[in-house]
């Protein structure tokens, strides 16, 4: 059955649509992250303009991150006054990154800059994570808690805050400036930027890694939510019956995703994200140096 | 069905037209099945029958231009081992669709210096480059242009093969004219020409409007008219369906 998009302008099949919004929607709940990083590339692979599919998916995760966090707040795991700190560097990072976006969209290069950031922070942060949880599954063979780690440079900045629920006593600089860079990823690649959020949160921060999903969630709903209005206002890239469709496939594939996930050990399953991670970023790669089918390709002066 | 009955009024049409006397008066009626095109939920691209009556024997081309836009075409070149766009051609007020149809190879019926100056066919489109790069020769130009029909086929926005012409008759005609899902909104002219003796005896033009109806109408105008609104509106459904999964999670535990 095929739906006509009437922002994207394109007809598509309703069934492919919640399917694929059903199939990210399990690996969001089996992974905990938003899976804007696999559904944003996918949308575009199906024929939907590179913006709309950006500015659509923004919309699609204020909506499963809301979701996610009501769960995590009955539990106790949102550390509010992290997750401030958090959005507002948020918020001036993606007000940046839309502007960025707009830019480079007339310049012609907004492609290219889609395509390399997802290709060297996928690329990154699955071999960190892939290396990471490899080691730790071979160390928790032997027990015992992962190390505290010592005092670092990143110690030494001013503006120290208390961060009561992640139990930290932190320069405010960090939390805002990973704030800012994932507010500027999240507008360039429609993504909540989860999958940076998380291990930025854990490794940089280190924060207690109950709490950050929670509190990584908890910002990327109004990070994403500006980027929804921003991306409307601007670029009028925003497909609310497309982002309907895949609400509703993504909901019923979380839950199901979520069940899944608790049959899983936590190495396990960051292993299985890592190589996801990478699968994507390897399958963009080659995209950008292999030879196009056609050396020449329309510009966006066309376009509406 | 009401494109049938008209079309059994064209052959009366015809029938008079026929019955006249072979005046001096070059007629050419053209009608289509559809008078517009509706993009609706559910459309998938459309149909549309176009016929027509002459009064003298002949061939006919039919050329169907979508709205003139400035369209910009880029080429890709390999920098450090990635694909990067490089050079930008503007073609100003290329048509963002074309299709043609005819009952004989175009190239057999009218001279290059009236295809070009009628601009039928792809390949003589008479596209100007608004903005170039400052090394462009006409070869580059020449590149470009071809680079610009080849992805509009690719889209299916411009017809590659050219479509049949069914001549019914002596004076009646009918071809069959494919709009596809991408296509953009705005009014498309299609343009009729009679030819005869290598020339062209007739010439007829007549509009059709492509527009969105219904929902996708009203979408499409609300977020263009009122995009903040639009937005806003976008969270609030998020927020909700966001909320309504995690209570439909809870109750099933």
């Amino acid at each position: 059955m095929q739906i006509y998009l009437p922002i994207a302008e394109v007809s598509v099949n309703i069934f492919l649509i919640l399917g694929m919004g059903g199939g990210i929607g399990f690996l969001s709940g089996l992974f905990g992250v938003g899976g804007g990083f696999l559904m944003t590339p996918l949308l575009i692979f199906i024929g939907i303009p590179p913006a709309v599919a950006v500015g659509t998916e923004a919309n699609q995760i204020v909506a499963s991150s809301i979701s996610g966090v009501l769960a995590h707040f009955k539990r106790g795991n949102v550390d509010i006054r992290m997750g401030v700190m958090l959005l507002i560097g948020g918020v001036i990072g993606s007000t940046f990154g839309v502007w960025l976006f707009t830019f480079l969209k007339t310049l012609g290069q907004i492609d290219l800059v889609i395509k390399l950031s997802y290709v060297i922070f996928l690329g990154v942060i699955g071999s960190l994570m892939f290396i990471e949880s490899l080691n730790s599954m071979r160390a928790s063979k032997k027990a015992g808690p992962p190390k505290r780690k010592g005092h670092n440079i990143l110690h030494g900045l001013p503006f120290k805050m208390r961060f009561r629920r992640s139990k930290l006593y932190i320069s405010a600089v960090l939390p805002l400036a990973v704030g800012v860079v994932v507010g500027i990823l999240s507008a360039i690649m429609g993504v909540g930027g989860g999958f940076v959020m998380v291990p930025a949160m854990i490794y940089l921060l280190g924060m207690p890694t109950a709490v950050v999903v929670g509190t990584s969630l908890f910002q990327i709903i109004f990070v994403t939510a500006n980027v929804t209005v921003l991306q409307a206002v601007n670029n009028y890239a925003v497909d609310v019956v497309l982002a309907l469709l895949l609400l509703i496939g993504g909901v019923i594939g979380a839950q199901f995703g979520a069940r899944a996930g608790a049959k899983l050990k936590g190495e396990q399953l960051r292993v299985l994200l890592a190589m996801m991670v990478l699968g994507v970023c390897i399958k963009i790669a080659l995209d950008l140096t292999l030879t196009p089918d056609d050396l020449y390709a329309l510009g966006t002066t066309g376009g509406h | 069905m009401s494109g049938i009955l008209r079309f059994i009024s064209l052959l009366s049409l015809g029938a008079i037209l026929f019955a006249t006397p072979p005046a001096l008066a070059k007629g050419l009626e053209v009608d289509l099945s559809k008078p517009d095109v509706r993009l609706d939920v559910s459309f998938e691209g459309a149909d549309l029958l176009l016929f027509g009556a002459t009064d003298h024997e002949g061939d006919i081309i039919v050329v169907v231009r979508g709205p003139a836009k400035d369209t910009s075409i880029r080429l890709k070149e390999r920098v450090a081992g990635i694909w990067v766009s490089t050079d930008e051609v503007i073609f100003e007020g290329a048509p963002s669709f074309y299709a043609l149809a005819s009952s004989k190879p175009i190239d057999d019926l009218l001279a290059m210096e009236v295809l070009l100056q009628q601009k039928i066919g792809t390949k003589n489109l008479g596209l100007v480059a608004k903005s170039a790069p400052d090394d462009a020769t006409e070869d580059t130009l020449k590149n470009f242009k071809d680079g610009l029909v080849r992805n509009m086929v690719a889209k299916n926005l411009y017809t590659g093969e050219p479509g049949q012409i069914d001549l019914v008759g002596k004076q009646l005609f009918r071809t069959d004219l494919w709009f596809p899902a991408n296509v953009h909104v705005g009014e498309y002219v299609i343009d009729t020409y009679l030819i005869t003796n290598g020339r062209i005896a007739t010439h007829n033009s007549t509009q059709l409007s492509v527009h969105k109806v219904g929902l996708e109408a009203e979408i499409y105008n609300f977020a263009h008219e009122h995009a903040l609104l639009y937005g806003l509106l976008a969270i609030l459904i998020a927020v909700v369906s966001g909320w309504t999964a995690n209570a439909v999670f809870k109750k099933r535990g």
